[in-house]
């Protein structure tokens, strides 16, 4: 008889996480030698991948599909767009709006219906 | 719905394909959906790629400036056959139909290996399998204004929203916390970009802003409110009604009390889900009548001739 656990998996070993994210497991160790990926080490020297990691991932592939961004810019243009990130958010806490010229500025308007 | 490609690209139908490259390069990096969260970058970048596959490449390109959007339906031989009926020698060029040439392939040829020996992309080339050609890619998440009253704000409550700048105006149903403040996020799981093949949706995240209200004031959950009283009010001492968001609440006016004078309402700003609740402070600002009758005039000029008071002189 087999037994599941309920348990929700909050860590991913190096096959499963390629394996989630749809990319080879060779990739997977590129990534993390380029520092774009962080897993954590247990003892014996393997990799561990939180699920958000994931995103990460995605990210990665979308930037290189869509703007041909190649790996050694990867991580720069990542690092760059969350310090944008970090830097909208302090100002909206703020309550100040952001110039319009602003490239991530939402412009689109959610409305609600009476 | 779909575009000209030379519009879409905002270039003229004569441009040179360096022009052309640029001006696509430009448009890829302002909509690129990780670069822009707008929902509507989405689909303008689709747009703005599908233009530049199609213009980049020569043959495609003719065969589009030929037979208008429609250009995939024609078979191949049909151009064959016009252009040597026009007797013009061109010959059209084997290979796919559909051109191939997927522009978001490029691939960083041509740099070389790196300073370091390695050059990474050769590594990984192939990878990512069929990169671009649809391996399937979770979709990124978007954010957009969602502008509230001070009153929705305070109540919070389920709310039907409309988006608009997304090709198609979406509809969905959000449940708005109570006392939302500026500037905090409302994720909708799922409801942002669209990832390829069958990968996972991003978020939406709708971004609160509130109105300018005609009365209400807010900082962070705190609300001011102008409390306009009559001098006598105000030098007396009175209770007066002051609306808040929540229903009208009673204010007592301390004695003696001049304009300017903030009047605590504890726990009468915007409710905070998870603390205290902000503070309604009401403004004193004493108000007097435009116009005095005869009795009134002389009860003033009496007040002033008995009174020392000078506002002008300490305090």
């Amino acid at each position: 008889m087999t037994s599941y656990s309920l348990m929700r998996v909050s860590r991913l070993s190096l096959d499963s996480f390629a394996q989630r994210a749809g990319i080879h497991p060779e990739l997977v160790r590129r990534l993390v030698a380029l520092g774009l990926l962080e897993p954590t080490r247990d003892g014996s020297g393997r990799l561990w991948f939180a699920a958000p990691q994931l995103q990460v991932v995605a990210r990665i592939q979308r930037l290189r599909a869509g703007l041909s961004v190649n790996y050694a810019a990867l991580g720069l243009v990542m690092d760059l767009l969350d310090r944008v990130e970090a830097l909208e958010a302090a100002l909206r806490a703020t309550g100040n709006r952001l110039p319009s010229n602003t490239v991530r500025s939402p412009s689109s308007m959610a409305r609600c219906e009476e | 719905m779909a575009r000209d490609y030379y519009d879409a690209l905002g270039v003229s139908r004569t441009v040179g394909s360096v022009e052309l490259q640029q001006a696509y390069r430009k448009l890829a990096r302002q909509y690129h959906p990780d670069v822009n969260r707008d929902p509507g970058a989405e689909e303008r970048f689709k747009e703005i790629s599908e233009a530049y596959s199609v213009l980049s490449d020569p043959d495609t390109r003719r065969r589009y400036d030929r037979f208008g959007p429609d250009f995939r339906q024609i078979p191949e031989g049909y151009e064959a056959n016009v252009d040597a009926a026009g007797g013009g020698g061109r010959s059209s060029r084997g290979g796919s139909p559909f051109g191939g040439g997927r522009v978001w392939v490029d691939s960083d040829s041509g740099q070389g290996p790196g300073p370091g020996g390695i050059d990474f992309d050769d590594l990984f080339s192939g990878l990512f399998g069929s990169r671009g050609a649809g391996g399937p890619i979770p979709g990124a998440d978007q954010e957009a204004e969602l502008e509230l009253s001070v009153e929705e704000a305070y109540r919070g409550g389920s709310r039907r929203i409309t988006l608009s700048g997304a090709g198609e105006p979406a509809s969905f149903e959000v449940t708005i916390p109570p006392g939302v403040t500026d500037g905090q996020r409302i994720r909708l799981a799922g409801r942002g970009g669209q990832g390829s093949g069958d990968a996972a949706a991003g978020d939406l995240y709708l971004v609160v802003r509130l109105a300018p209200h005609p009365r209400y004031r807010v900082n962070g959950r705190d609300i001011s409110v102008d409390l306009p009283l009559a001098p006598w009010e105000a030098a007396l001492g009175a209770s007066v009604p002051v609306i808040t968001p929540g229903g009208e609440a009673k204010v007592r006016v301390p004695a003696g009390s001049s304009t300017g004078r903030r009047l605590r309402l504890r726990g009468e700003g915007l409710p905070n889900p998870r603390g205290t609740p902000g503070d309604l402070y009401a403004e004193l600002k004493i108000m007097v009548p435009r116009e005095l009758t005869p009795r009134q005039r002389e009860l003033f000029e009496e007040l002033g001739r008995d009174s020392t008071f000078d506002p002008r002189r300490g305090r």
